[in-house]
């Protein structure tokens, strides 16, 4: 499929649609010469699997983090029409509303220096992690219903956080239309207990410090001072819940497949015809489940901010820890794009891809109105994370998306021949960073060196125009489940 | 000592394939692969169990159903799985099989990762000249 690629820009590719039998749409990838040369044929692939389901708007697109996945490569975006499309619960993957939430402060790296590991030590006591980890919140069914309906809402209702948080994530931290009665008893049991942790695998949390900065006008907008400032950077999703619904809903979108005679060039891309019964029910369930990712955020943000308090002996108010954003990057969302010249409402799956709205954009609200949405880029552990902006170009081109992280470049099993998890936590200790896991094996799996150069995934991005740099920061502490 | 091997192949995810000499031990295999994933499998003392009745309309459905299903009952017991017995199975369709799971409470430090989802992507059972072999694709 690689030979297939044509190159149109520095930063932009195309695979036409002619590029094999089927394809209803072209694919294009946003990346430079060097990672494309590092995807995987099989994603290309994946990618073109995607551009021969019905409905499919032209283009499919590919970010510079793509690689090889199941169904969908990891980091692309489909966008289906809203009447002849169709809606996949396989494209949108396993943990719905996977995504970063960031606080700032008005604290420097200095200040936290000499507390680092003690600070890294109390957030592990105080935010459950690793495989099977259960919070120490007791929800009753009744309680995770209101979650579902509320989201990040439901949280800040309940002391975790503040109502200014919820003008500063994305949809307010609550999707309309979500249904908790769409969801399994399964996924209610999984649900209950795990509200408020953070899970394992790539997931993380950062304690970080800006190291440059880009744009000043847009990083005042995001409350960024200027380079030494702390940050702070929570990866993790929809936990149990999330993964049980989506569980619930492919085995569901492959019934619907085989009843609405849709052809699936690839099993896992299983779908249902938009406005379909088994559709709409998805949609009410995977909100649902955004909504719980949006509270368990949240709801960890506020036990950072209690974290900061508890070793530094100040009130977190007066250290500015206020919430610079939270995006989603795995989520199915129906959303207002220019097709062919016409504003249509489409369906667009992001897995691996984060929504990049530019400034003025009726979604942003006020807060971000000006300077446009904050894309919060989460990097390998260890390396560089990124805050970038939305363009008017991502509204024109990528179905108002960017990427989402560095994009592995090693499979797991390479990583785990080639690292060993003591090895990567002494190097990042000797480069003066805390390190805190459930294990060492995780950190061999997610060593930096397995994925790929972020800041070449940034400069694609930027240099494509699909979102704009505006702060660089890197890692001090680092959480692993 | 079931057979099964971690596949070097997925980028982003975990793929391993399982044999057995015949269905039954496919299945116990399949599922001491997928454990293998999530923990440190050989460190586990089966100290508690629960029971599983499965039903599915041929036997690569009835594998995965059975595998998400073990997802989905470990996480809600708080379980590490270790041991897994397939005690009846009825050829179908439908399929049918009734299997009893031994395991411990979960313990952090015997975890690897989440596997979040069984996936469609490559699945496959196929009947071979020494029995059964399954592919499974599991997101991690």
């Amino acid at each position: 499929m690689r030979e297939k690629l044509k190159q149109l820009s520095e930063f932009k590719w195309l695979l036409s649609r002619d590029s094999r039998k089927g394809m209803n749409a072209d694919a294009i990838i946003y990346a430079n010469k060097k990672l494309i040369q590092q995807a995987e044929d099989e994603a290309f692939r994946q990618l073109t699997n995607v551009a021969c389901l019905p409905g499919v708007i032209n283009p499919v697109i590919a970010m510079p983090d793509m690689h090889w996945g199941y169904g969908l490569p990891m980091g692309a975006v489909g966008a289906f029409d809203s009447e002849e499309g169709v809606v996949s619960a396989g494209c949108t993957g396993y943990d719905i509303n996977c995504g970063v939430h960031m606080l700032r402060t008005e604290l420097s790296s200095m200040e936290i220096m000499p507390v680092l590991r003690t600070l890294v030590e109390v957030m592990f006591r105080n935010i459950p992690c690793g495989v099977g980890a259960k919070s120490s919140l007791s929800l009753k069914r009744k309680d995770l219903e209101k979650v579902l309906s509320m989201g990040a809402r439901w949280a800040v209702h309940h002391g975790y956080g503040i109502p200014d948080d919820l003008t500063r994530l994305e949809e307010s931290g609550c999707m309309d239309g979500a249904d908790p009665g769409a969801l399994s008893k399964e996924a209610f049991e999984r649900g209950m207990p795990q509200l408020g942790t953070l899970g394992a695998g790539n997931h993380f949390l950062e304690i970080q410090a800006v190291d440059t900065v880009y744009d000043a006008e847009a990083a005042s907008a995001f409350g960024i001072t200027g380079t030494g400032q702390v940050l702070v950077m929570i990866h993790c999703g929809s936990r149990g819940l999330g993964h049980q619904v989506a569980t619930d809903y492919l085995a569901l979108h492959k019934r619907a497949a085989a009843r609405h005679g849709i052809t699936l060039p690839d099993a896992q891309l299983v779908c249902a015809p938009a406005g379909s019964n088994e559709a709409m029910d998805y949609l009410k369930a995977m909100k649902a489940a955004a909504n719980y990712a949006f509270a368990n955020r949240q709801i960890i943000a506020q036990w950072v901010r209690r974290s900061f308090t508890e070793v530094l002996g100040r009130k977190w108010e007066d250290m500015g820890m206020t919430t610079v954003y939270d995006v989603a990057h795995n989520i199915c969302k129906l959303e207002e794009h220019v097709v062919n010249g016409k504003k249509r409402k489409v369906y667009v799956h992001r897995k691996g891809a984060t929504r990049a709205f530019p400034p003025g954009h009726p979604d942003l609200g006020e807060v971000y109105n000006v300077a446009g949405q904050p894309v919060l880029i989460a990097g390998s552990m260890g390396t560089a994370s990124y805050i970038l902006s939305g363009t008017e170009k991502a509204m024109k081109e990528s179905f108002g998306s960017s990427c989402h992280g560095a994009g592995r470049a090693m499979s797991r099993k390479q990583s785990l021949k080639k690292f060993r998890g003591e090895q990567i936590r002494q190097a990042l200790e000797k480069s003066g960073k805390a390190v805190r896991s459930t294990g060492y094996k995780v950190l061999a799996e997610e060593a930096p060196a397995a994925y790929k150069d972020i800041d070449l995934v940034i400069k694609s991005v930027d240099g494509a125009g699909i979102s704009r740099k505006v702060a660089r920061v890197v890692p001090l502490g680092v959480l692993k489940g | 000592m079931y057979k099964y091997n971690i596949l070097d192949d997925l980028t982003s995810d975990v793929m391993f394939e399982a044999f057995g000499a015949d269905l039954k031990e496919l299945l116990e295999a399949s599922a001491f692969a997928l454990f293998s994933v999530i923990c440190e499998i050989d460190r586990i003392t089966p100290s508690q169990s629960f029971e599983l009745s499965i039903e599915a309309e041929d036997e690569g459905s009835l594998l995965h159903s059975f595998l998400s299903k073990l997802l989905t009952q470990s996480e809600i017991e708080g379980l590490f799985l270790s041991e897994f017995d397939v005690y009846s199975l009825r050829n179908g369709p439908p399929c049918k099989i009734k299997v009893r799971v031994q395991g411990e409470g979960i313990r952090p430090e015997l975890g690897n990762t989440v596997v979040k989802g069984i996936t469609y992507y490559g699945f496959k059972l196929e009947k071979t000249r020494d029995g059964y072999r399954s592919q499974v694709a599991v997101d991690i």
